[in-house]
């Protein structure tokens, strides 16, 4: 494997950054060497070419290609176009793009507003949560995909956009329109919870996580003060995962010793483990709960089963996604690079979680309001079409809610609870509404 | 283009002739021989690259006849929904398919909860003769349980070569008798045209599907048909295309020459100008007599069948009765390809005599019919059509809605077949603009509805 060149990543949406890659010369696809299949692809893309009832496109017809092979590995493994690159390696990077700031999902053909992310035009505008985009300028959503509309949505800052947008059960309509920011992504936020607990979450796990979670623990070492912290509560959810290296690092950042992960790839050769380094750990071992739900994948599970194993957190939570695989950055020249999976990933007791997910050490589930019941949970890597299989006892996803207020939010309740001393027993009979204090 | 090799088919269901244009030269691309086109080449660079790059790295040893398959499947589903690759498998159902023919026991079976079930034993096949009734749900072939099998899987056991036995265990009726059963199996023909007389003076026939043995098996019934009705009460035709997914274009040219005797038939256009070809009736064809004709047509008449309503529409030959058709346009031929697969490829556009093409817009009919759709099928058995599925050939101002793809189960209450049956009486069919007043709520909530897929209408039964 060209370990040399390429990063390891884990991540449902996320994946490596690319810096100073190096790529191997291009080897035709008729090279003597390759196998007996590529021949009659080559017969077929030929036919095409000079059969086909319209002149066919040749990018399409490769791309096509390509796409079908790698959809045929596991869901994992994509091809990125130059563009496509450059996007991801945006996002790897934490790296700052003109935009609304907005969150958004896809749903029912429309981009939802999964929240306006503070202080950003969106935020400043009155988007809400909920919000469903209908037209971007002259476009309308329907029939484009998520990552159309993002890109519609992008642009230079200080440039306009117009938005419609269909608010409640009402469906009233609003336009808005907006001017665009330099957005800053970032993926730790903290504040401290109940005056004594540092909590921290981690939206996913770009090249500025760790760092992110560094100054986070600064601030909580003169607000509230080493002496009255009593613990923390690293915050999983829904956080889809990101590179391998920030997920060592951050569980790194709780332990002084000990096995994180090993990547096993096809040949044991390629076998690699990642040990907890000393002078990384900023937690002065205290308590530590982790949140994690069905969201909550890849890279955030190697934290979370790392953390479990040496039993140095308590998870709160549901069963995570269960995504247990390493893609790979492997750099395609000028043509973009290839994202694939070339290892399976093991916890420090040796456990694969792919298509399995972690099992919270307290399940504690979240209230669902009626009309989200039924389109907030993860059905999990084992629910994949052609996921990478891992045994009889694959198991399904889980919930991946999180009330939007934290009075309501059951499983961060349930943390703030055992740092406060209760029993974990206490915790798995939580009340199904907790009174807003 | 090779007229043998041409088909009109609708999605898995149909297919090519057998008789295959000798092969061309499988000439493996020189890398030489791109160098000229340098982006194709770098293309092909870039395919090899991603090939290699899995080989080498990917987690498990991949199964690299697998990779090139789905490759091959990825490029030809970025052309169009017709063009597909068939592996060695695929490749002979489909030959069985065109052919018509195949050894087996002669029971069109269905799948109902999980259950395979005999929808009815062909008269004169080693089913009928062995006993096996309608209904009879077939629990075990050869000692394998069909509790979850699918229907193909099921079928595919009950066919194999002629005089080898087959064992079913056979559960019936009510009381779930269980009945154990050696059949031999036999030649089969699936016969793609039925007929009878309808009210002692109208010809009804039905093409399924246009195999190999279509136009014969027109002719036949035909000829049995003018035998049985006198000719001073021959009042004409009703040539049912309704739900026929298409097949070969041969034997579409065949069917419509079987009634007119001169005339341009249908035209196909490849990429090329020298790549058009033009069909025309030979005389001495019709076999019709000039008799008065009315064509069934519904959103699950599709390619082939598009073929025939539209040249006997443009010649004004027959009068087109039911809903609008599902809009194919598009010619595929089958290219042999390395071991025993074959390429499925869409070759060219053909265009009806008065030169239009119904691709992605259908065949209007003359009289617009509207069957009454029972409300648990309501929305169900409407057709989207081919403008609306994903990758189509694009063909200017489109025709996007569905159309009805019902045809009721019972004579009786088959609108469009009395509305033809009248025709042929002289009475004209209800007005087309109130039928469609009618047709456009239940239409707007079948827009929204999942409709079956094109391949659907000719799947519900598999003979075998």
């Amino acid at each position: 494997m060209p370990r040399g060149f390429s990063f390891l990543v884990v991540g449902i949406l996320a994946g490596a950054a690319l810096t100073g890659a190096s790529h191997g010369a291009l080897r035709a696809a008729t090279s003597s060497n390759a196998s007996s299949g590529v021949p009659l692809f080559a017969e077929v893309f030929d036919k095409v070419r000079s059969k086909y009832a319209d002149k066919p496109d040749d990018n399409k017809l490769i791309r096509g290609a390509i796409d079908g092979m790698l959809a045929s590995l596991d869901p994992h493994s994509t091809y990125f176009d130059p563009k496509a690159l450059q996007d991801f390696q945006t996002t790897m990077k934490g790296e700052e793009f003109g935009g609304l700031g907005l969150e958004v999902m896809m749903e029912d053909g429309l981009v939802k507003v999964v929240s306006p992310i503070d202080e950003t035009p969106a935020a400043r505008a009155g988007l809400m949560s909920g919000d469903m985009i209908t037209r971007i300028d002259e476009t309308p959503v329907k029939g484009l995909t998520l990552k159309e509309a993002v890109d519609k949505m992008r642009g230079p800052a200080k440039s306009s956009v117009r938005l419609l947008v269909q608010r409640g059960a009402s469906k009233d309509v609003k336009e808005y329109a907006i001017v665009r920011e330099i957005i800053h992504v970032q993926s730790v936020r903290s504040h401290i919870e109940s005056d004594d607990i540092g909590y921290v979450r981690i939206t996913q796990f770009n090249q500025e996580a760790y760092d992110g979670l560094r100054k986070a623990f600064d601030h909580f070492r003169t607000d509230p003060g080493e002496a009255k912290l009593k613990g923390y509560i690293l915050d999983l959810r829904n956080n889809p995962g990101g590179l391998l290296n920030q997920a060592v690092e951050i569980a790194n950042a709780f332990v002084d010793s000990g096995p994180i992960v090993t990547t096993r790839g096809r040949n044991a050769e390629e076998q690699q483990s990642y040990s907890a380094r000393p002078g990384v750990n900023l937690s002065q071992g205290k308590p530590l709960v982790v949140l994690i739900n069905g969201g909550s994948a890849s890279a955030s599970e190697i934290v979370s089963g790392a953390l479990q194993d040496l039993k140095r957190g308590t998870l709160i939570g549901t069963r995570s996604f269960g995504k247990g695989s390493v893609q790979t950055i492997l750099p395609l020249g000028e043509e973009g690079a290839l994202k694939l999976t070339t290892a399976r990933y093991y916890t420090p007791s040796g456990r694969s979680i792919q298509a399995k997910g972690i099992g919270p050490d307290v399940v504690v589930i979240e209230n669902i309001p009626d009309d989200l019941k039924g389109k907030v949970s993860s059905l999990g890597e084992a629910s994949l079409l052609g996921h990478l299989k891992n045994g009889a006892d694959e198991e399904k996803g889980s919930d991946a809610y999180v009330p939007p207020d934290r009075s309501k939010d059951t499983q961060l309740q349930a943390a703030i609870r055992l740092l406060h001393g209760a029993k974990l027993d206490s915790l798995k009979t939580a009340p199904a509404t907790v009174t807003s204090q | 283009m090779n007229r043998k090799t041409s088909l009109l088919g609708l999605g898995v269901v149909l297919g090519a002739a057998v008789t295959l244009a000798a092969p061309q030269t499988l000439s493996h691309l020189s890398p030489a021989a791109y160098a000229a086109a340098s982006d194709t080449y770098r293309q092909l660079n870039l395919f090899g690259d991603v090939f290699d790059k899995i080989r080498n790295d990917y987690v498990e040893k991949p199964d690299e006849a697998k990779l090139i398959e789905a490759a091959i499947n990825g490029m030809l589903s970025s052309l169009d929904p017709h063009s597909s690759y068939m592996d060695a498998k695929a490749f002979k159902d489909m030959q069985v398919q065109t052919k018509g023919e195949f050894g087996g026991l002669g029971i069109e079976v269905t799948q109902e909860d999980g259950l395979i079930k005999v929808v009815t034993p062909i008269d004169d096949t080693p089913a009928a003769k062995a006993g096996i009734m309608s209904g009879d749900i077939i629990a075990a072939i050869d000692d394998t349980p069909t509790q979850g099998l699918t229907l193909d899987q099921a079928v595919e056991k009950m066919r194999g070569a002629i005089n080898s036995p087959v064992k079913l265990k056979i559960v019936r009726g009510p009381k779930k008798e269980v009945k154990d059963y050696t059949v031999v199996r036999d030649l089969i023909r699936v016969q793609s045209v039925r007929s009878h007389v309808e009210g002692g003076d109208v010809a009804y026939i039905r093409i399924t599907q246009f195999t190999e043995q279509t136009a014969d098996g027109l002719k036949e019934a035909m000829d049995k048909l003018k035998s049985e009705i006198p000719a001073d009460k021959f009042k004409g035709y009703i040539l049912d295309l309704r739900n026929n997914p298409g097949g070969l274009l041969d034997q579409s040219i065949a069917v419509v020459n079987s009634f007119i005797d001169r005339g341009e038939i249908v035209s196909t256009r490849g990429r090329t100008p020298d790549e058009t070809q033009r069909f025309d009736a030979r005389s001495g064809g019709d076999l019709s007599g000039g008799k008065p004709l009315v064509v069934l047509i519904n959103g699950g008449s599709a390619s082939a069948s598009e073929i025939v309503s539209g040249a006997l529409q443009d010649h004004k030959r027959a009068t087109l009765i039911g809903t609008r058709s599902f809009g194919k346009g598009s010619v595929q031929t089958i290219m042999p390809l390395g071991q025993d697969g074959a390429l499925r490829l869409t070759t060219a556009r053909y265009y009806t005599p008065s030169g239009r093409s119904i691709q992605a817009k259908g065949i209007e009919p003359d009289y617009k019919v509207l069957e009454d759709v029972p409300s648990d099928l309501k929305g169900k058995d409407d057709m989207k059509g081919e403008a609306s599925l994903k990758g189509h050939l694009a063909n200017g101002e489109e025709d996007t809605s569905a159309s009805q793809a019902y045809v009721p189960p019972e004579e009786k209450d088959d609108k469009q077949l009395k509305a033809a049956i009248g025709l042929l009486h002289g009475e004209k069919p209800a007005q087309a603009a109130s039928a469609d007043a009618d047709a456009a709520k239940p239409k707007i909530e079948a827009g929204k509805a999942d409709v079956s897929s094109p391949a659907s209408p000719a799947d519900a039964a598999k003979p075998n």
